[in-house]
């Protein structure tokens, strides 16, 4: 069974929409910079310029919570903008987070520590859970709502599973991807791991250093053909392979191999059906980091036998948007199959000097793009490749 | 169906590897704490040291859960309301009281919900599916479908599990987000999953998840026609509500045994299994109603019993 | 020297919740890292860099390299002696 794409939104530090996001790619802009947020002005970070109070009212939003629910409801209207509700129609959302509401509870928890009375109400908006369904209930979802948690994968893995619940009849239309917003939580928590880079962060280049963080949320809509018959909706790319494995290595880094990502790109590809050749860009996960990024070159060589595809990391212009990644980046890859242009790598000079590879260097257009695999890989080896096909 | 080849439960009742977990239920009390079994007989010190409680059972379980069977698992599949809380109030607790920029990573590296789930991939050096749901009371449901789903898709044995634990910052939520006279407790219920029939041959026949369900009964209702079974087949609920309109000799409210926890569904699971076995019967049903009107359904079949 | 090994010992054990330990269980020359030695890992080189700072006041900005300090109770020791 074929599954569809018939809707996109997104919202992170280059763009309130879609559109947005693929002018600043075309134009090669980055928005990573000195953060503005107080615990975030000592790091370069892919912020969005706009506060929870400006998201609510430029985007007309109803339901009240945390910015990383406000991010997500933005990005999931803006994929379901058009779709109507039908009552033979069972609609779902599935949406990834790591962060939830901490943006809130961190605040509160910060008062009673200063001996401040604390509002405990507002830890109403705290679990993962909770986010979700306050984008469903945004969007006028309330059907299936599940939350998925597994660190940078996050998004693709909900994504994932929207698709296998269209496939096994439980579901026709699902909303599906992930959200993030920037915390004290997360910014301390990954500066306590020593992997930021205090510069513009350089994926895939043998001097990189670390990540830079970024908010914001992506989203798709998946629809089954028998749903397209009902909605009409015109399908904008296919969603033809996915799949999910785990390093089984080491708490927080990658195997030196790549195994867990091996085995989630090879598997993709047996279920889309596909040879590693046919892939015409790989949108990597990238995230600058020493050890990612060798470990996923090596897998890279190993799946594409030695002769990789084109690849980036989007990582450099907006930032890590941890669970949101792999929802902003399905995303990206839609847009370069529908447009046949490949993005860049930004803030590149030398390969690493164990693999050799090459990142895209500049922006490719007229490139026919009829097959892209993205990577999500989360803390703990949780490794998943999707695969997003032309019609 | 899904079959469930073993059940292991970690709670506040002495129900770690017992024939019949139903034996040695004891209403939960205020003074009530967790029973643990020895962990060092799963986790080598040099890994147990860091980890929190919910680490520490959930890790224990999906291990009994592998030794019952021979072969890796093809999927794990972890459900958890809330996730790691011991290490996000560690966490928060370090970035609010040391000043200057070098801070202790261990808590935040815990602090993430599949912490649980990537911890016993780690631990049974399993490299397959591995997934985390987090849907507040409806994290078990969330897990199973997604099992299920892994069942379906040609796996041939999934660890299905649920932990969630308490730490005394809760309670100060009382009456304001949490239910006032609840007794806040830890749990972890793991499962072997498999269509491949199992020695009792109970499993989980159908599982729905209803974010904003109308009258619990109605849904009930609905539920059972369309597996097109009639209600008066079932011979016994398990649900966290006390005020449902059946029969009360055929209620078990299992939330006066697991405290509350919002994945404890799972031990309600586990309860309602060895029911079935001891007594033969053929239907139990788990009615998961949760304060902001979500319902979690799920419907346990002894295939042993006759009718 | 051997004062400021001792307090080490007790801080590392403090430091990584080596739960079963005592200052007598740690030789001064054992590997700190890996199988033959104590079991450390990564996320204990990052809690070392840690226990620098809060108990010593010293600074590490790359762990990759804390790794050769990071090799056993005397190195460590040394390097503290050496910043004094």
């Amino acid at each position: 069974m074929d599954i569809f794409i018939t809707g996109y939104g997104v919202i992170s530090a280059i763009g309130k929409n879609v559109e947005e996001n693929f002018s600043s790619l075309t134009q090669e802009r980055t928005a990573i910079k000195q953060g503005l947020k107080s615990y975030t002005s000592k790091f370069k970070v892919g912020e969005i310029g706009l506060s929870n109070d400006a998201l609510k009212a430029e985007f007309d939003l109803k339901t009240d919570g945390s910015r990383t629910a406000l991010l997500g409801m933005v990005a999931a209207k803006e994929a379901f903008k058009n779709h109507s509700h039908f009552d033979a129609l069972r609609t779902g959302l599935i949406s990834g987070t790591s962060v939830g509401g901490m943006d809130i509870s961190e605040v509160e928890y910060r008062k009673q520590m200063a001996g401040e009375e604390p509002n405990f109400k507002q830890y109403f908006h705290h679990p993962s859970g909770t986010t979700s369904e306050q984008i469903a209930a945004e969007l006028g979802i309330t059907g299936f709502v599940n939350t998925i948690s597994t660190a940078c994968s996050s998004a693709a893995n909900a994504i994932m599973m929207g698709a296998r619940l269209i496939r096994s009849g439980q579901l026709d239309r699902v909303v599906v991807g992930g959200t993030d917003s920037l915390t004290q939580f997360t910014i301390f928590g990954f500066r306590s791991l020593m992997i930021f880079d205090d510069e513009w962060c350089k994926p895939f280049d043998n001097s990189r250093k670390g990540l830079n963080l970024g908010e914001g949320a992506g989203y798709i809509v998946l629809e089954s053909q028998k749903s397209i018959k009902t909605t009409g909706k015109i399908a904008l790319a296919k969603l033809s392979g996915w799949s999910n494995a785990s390093d089984a290595y080491h708490q927080t880094a990658s195997s030196p191999d790549g195994d867990g990502a091996i085995l989630s790109m090879k598997q993709a590809l047996k279920q889309a059906g596909l040879e590693p050749h046919e892939i015409n860009y790989v949108n990597a996960h990238g995230t600058a980091t020493p050890n990612n990024d060798l470990s996923e070159s090596k897998a890279f060589i190993n799946v594409f036998n030695g002769k990789v595809p084109p690849f980036s990391s989007t990582k450099s212009y907006t930032g890590h948007t941890l669970a949101a990644s792999g929802g902003i980046e399905s995303v990206f890859a839609i847009l370069s199959i529908q447009n046949n242009i490949l993005f860049p790598n930004l803030n590149h000079t030398t390969p690493i000097e164990e693999t050799g590879l090459i990142p895209i260097k500049n922006i490719q257009k007229n490139t026919e793009v009829t097959h892209v695999l993205s990577n999500s890989f989360g803390f703990g080896g949780n490794n998943s490749t999707l695969i997003f096909s032309k019609i | 169906m899904y079959y469930i080849h073993k059940i292991v439960s970690i709670t506040h009742q002495d129900s770690f590897i017992q024939k019949d977990v139903n034996d040695s239920l004891v209403e939960i009390a205020e003074d009530t704490v967790l029973i643990s079994p020895d962990y060092k007989k799963y986790v080598l010190p040099a890994s147990l040291r860091r980890l929190s409680p919910i680490l520490r059972m959930a890790v224990a379980a999906a291990k009994e859960c592998q030794e019952a069977i021979t072969i890796p698992f093809e999927a794990i599949s972890v459900g958890t309301a809330l996730g790691c809380l011991t290490d996000t109030e560690k966490f928060l607790n370090v970035i609010n009281t040391v000043e200057g920029d070098i801070l202790s990573p261990t808590a935040f590296i815990q602090s993430t919900h599949n912490t649980i789930a990537g911890l016993i991939s780690l631990e049974l050096k399993n490299h397959s599916y591995n997934m985390t749901h987090t849907q507040n009371n409806l994290s078990l449901e969330m897990a199973l479908i997604d099992s299920m789903l892994c069942c379906d898709e040609g796996k041939d044995f999934v660890l299905l599990g649920v932990a969630d634990e308490a730490i005394d910052f809760l309670n100060k939520l009382k009456s304001i987000v949490l239910p006032e006279n609840s007794i806040v407790t830890s749990g972890t219920t793991f499962f072997v999953l498999s269509k491949k029939k199992s020695k009792s041959e109970i499993g989980f026949l159908a599982c729905r998840s209803i974010i904003k369900a109308k009258e619990i009964e109605m849904e009930i209702d609905l539920f059972l026609q369309e597996l097109k079974i009639e209600s008066k087949e079932i011979d016994r609920i398990y649900t966290n509500q006390n005020s449902l309109d059946f029969p009360k000799e055929m209620v078990v409210n299992y939330e006066a045994y697991s405290g509350l926890y919002f994945t404890s569904n799972a031990f309600g699971v586990h309860m309602a299994n060895d029911w079935l076995i001891k007594e033969a019967k053929k239907y139990a049903l788990i009615v998961n109603s949760g304060c902001n009107n979500s319902l979690g359904l799920i419907l346990l079949k002894n295939d042993k019993a006759q009718n | 020297m051997s004062e400021l090994k001792e307090q080490l010992k007790s801080q590392i054990i403090e430091q990584l919740n080596l739960e079963d330990l005592t200052p007598a269980d740690i030789k001064n020359d054992s590997f700190l890292f890996g199988d033959e030695g104590l079991g450390l890992d990564s996320i204990d080189a990052l809690e070392f860099i840690v226990l620098l700072d809060s108990f010593y006041g010293i600074k590490i900005e790359d762990p990759a390299a804390a790794r050769e300090i990071f090799h056993s109770v005397d190195s460590m020791a040394a390097f503290i002696e050496s910043k004094k």
